[in-house]
């Protein structure tokens, strides 16, 4: 018997290993977001074979090269747009989107609502770091209010996006939210999008320790990587008055969920309704 | 002290009760009964209470609670007599001790009157979160080791009663309590009817029968336990012996995949990683590492990764690989 049950699960088996190591700065988030994800597909036995992961452009874009399955490293903001065309024409394979802050809701904030709306089955999970970390440091539309960025030098007075309200207003079937300090629990979080008959919308509240930490004075990786659970946690939780890391207590978990008809079988069954009355 | 609660050789002769029943005479009786929050300690106390009240005894009763949803420990003092001044129980004055969990009978002996006390203890064993304080895994639990026939063998009279097996066989583990309650009774001088009466009062309605069935399960072990010599059975006589962990830990770290970021160093609950000369994380304490997996799954780098290897095995294979061919 073992007393081990994640020994099983190996990460190197699901990444290219003459890739590594990653481009990823010391400390960056994203690395463990990465584990995650591999680590629901490894505990949903999907194949690598059938698994699909569209990525754009920025750090979290650059994630998909090191994933030992079919990878696409697409446009700028345009990940979800591939993956849907990807999805529809190949329903048997488990797509994912790998986005970041900036490609998910600036440059793709289109192809993200109406992802949403149309409810495809696809998992979009995006890496929330608050900046654009690859470009040198611009706002990005999840930077809180008053931090510091390169082009936000006298702290930024955007207010920000928040990302699952918006995609649950555009009527995504599944929408949750964690950080990678909890890489089990974020696991879980992944493996239920991936389950999920629809649109899973999931963002992952990462940590730009180079270029954002560095900036607003946040400390060392470990440091930053320390707040994620100390200050942020879920409001029903909060049981301290500290200021907390992002400018809003966020909840984590599954945020919403609705079984709204699926996109791709809805299509195919119109088409095929089609095809049969054509005859 | 105006001598022994026991009173039986004082009293009328009476064949019906057991021999070793208890009652007030000029000093109160004392009973004190613990267990873990959730068992139900308080609820056979005041089953206790109740019951001496309605025979005419003043009752002083007196308890912690609010440990009930956190697996704490919980007591309750019960002295009922003529006269009673104080609430709770001095040490080495309880006439008769019920433990609904092992460990907490244990650790509530020294109240039991030495020589003449009653030790009536489930023998279900609850372990608690600071029993497991080392973490490597197989490491052995610091929970009580000693065995039903020990403790037993010090007592006065003592039944070590598998009251939680008792209750689950009759359909709801959480009648445990009344099995107890059961036992307990034998050992005063309160009729059967007048306890089954209260029991059934302060159960809910559906769960009436099993817990009427649960006291007379408890009420029909002692007495039969009285005829034989104190009966021990025993999950807690199976106590494992406290053996070495069976299991080391190896850590694996690709050099070239670390970039020093220290998380690893930071997160490690044992502390027994660092940064070595050319800022590379490696295993400082091998001895502390408890497995945990911790550093392995927040390295951004995927540099570490964490063996378990089963030492037991090990031996076996290294045996089979020497012997001869």
């Amino acid at each position: 018997m073992s007393i081990d049950t994640a020994a099983a699960f190996d990460v190197t088996d699901y990444l290219r290993k003459q890739m590594m190591p990653h481009f990823l700065c010391p400390g960056c988030g994203h690395g463990m977001a990465l584990r995650a994800l591999l680590w629901a597909i490894h505990d949903l036995e999907i194949d690598k074979d059938a698994l699909a992961v569209v990525s754009g452009i920025g750090c979290a874009g650059r994630l998909s090269a090191y994933i030992d399955a079919n990878t696409f490293h697409v446009t700028h903001g345009r990940p979800i747009a591939y993956a849907t065309g990807l999805a529809l024409a190949r329903p048997d394979l488990h797509v994912v989107v790998i986005t970041g802050d900036g490609d998910c809701l600036a440059i793709g904030g289109n192809h993200l609502i109406h992802a949403c709306r149309r409810n495809l089955k696809l998992t979009c999970l995006m890496l929330n770091n608050e900046v654009y970390g690859m470009t040198g440091g611009q706002v990005s539309p999840t930077t809180s209010q008053s931090r510091l960025t390169t082009t936000t030098p006298l702290g930024n007075a955007e207010p920000h996006f928040d990302a699952c309200a918006l995609a649950t207003a555009a009527g995504a079937g599944f929408v949750g939210r964690e950080v990678t300090r909890h890489v089990p629990k974020l696991k879980e979080l992944i493996k239920a999008g991936l389950r999920h008959e629809g649109f899973a919308f999931i963002e992952i509240l990462s940590d730009c320790t180079e270029i954002f930490g560095r900036k607003n004075e946040m400390g060392s990786s470990p440091e930053m990587m320390m707040r994620q659970k100390s200050e942020l946690r879920p409001s029903a939780y909060r049981d301290t008055v500290d200021t907390p890391f992002r400018a809003n207590d966020l909840p984590t978990g599954i945020l919403a969920r609705n079984d709204r008809p699926e996109y791709g079988a809805a299509y195919r069954s119109a088409a095929a309704a089609a095809r049969n009355g054509a005859r | 002290m105006s001598g022994s609660p026991n009173s039986a050789s004082e009293a009328a002769p009476a064949p019906a009760s057991p021999a070793a029943a208890v009652e007030p005479s000029a000093e109160p009786l004392n009973v004190l009964i613990v267990g873990v929050g959730g068992q139900g300690v308080i609820m056979v106390s005041k089953v206790l209470a109740l019951l001496a009240q309605a025979q005419g005894f003043q009752v002083k009763q007196s308890e912690v609670h609010g440990m009930a949803k956190r697996g704490g420990a919980v007591f309750s003092h019960v002295r009922f007599g003529r006269q009673v001044w104080s609430p709770t129980i001095p040490k080495g004055e309880a006439d008769i001790l019920i433990a609904l969990e092992w460990a907490e009978g244990l650790r509530w002996l020294p109240y039991l009157k030495p020589e003449t006390g009653i030790f009536i203890c489930d023998t279900k064993r609850i372990v608690p979160p600071f029993a497991c304080l080392n973490r490597r895994p197989g490491a052995p639990l610091r929970y009580s080791r000693e065995t039903p026939a020990d403790v037993i063998s010090q007592v006065g009279e003592g039944y070590a009663i598998d009251a939680t097996q008792m209750a689950e066989e009759l359909g709801n583990e959480r009648a445990a309590n009344v099995v107890l309650l059961g036992a307990l009774s034998t050992a005063l001088r309160f009729p059967a009817a007048d306890w089954e009466q209260t029991v059934a009062k302060f159960v809910p309605k559906k769960t009436v029968s099993v817990n009427l069935d649960a006291f007379r399960r408890g009420r029909a072990w002692i007495e039969e336990a009285r005829v034989v010599t104190p009966a021990v059975e025993s999950r807690a006589a199976e106590a494992p012996a406290p053996a070495d962990p069976a299991y080391r830990v190896r850590l694996d770290i690709v050099a070239a995949w670390c970039k020093s970021c220290d998380i690893c160093v930071k997160i490690c609950p044992e502390r027994c990683l660092r940064l070595n000369a050319e800022r590379i994380a490696e295993l400082a304490e091998p001895e502390k590492c408890t497995g945990c997996r911790l550093c392995e799954w927040l390295c951004p780098d995927f540099a570490i990764r964490v063996h378990l290897e089963d030492i037991s095995a090990m031996a076996a294979d290294a045996a089979s690989e020497g012997a001869p061919r």
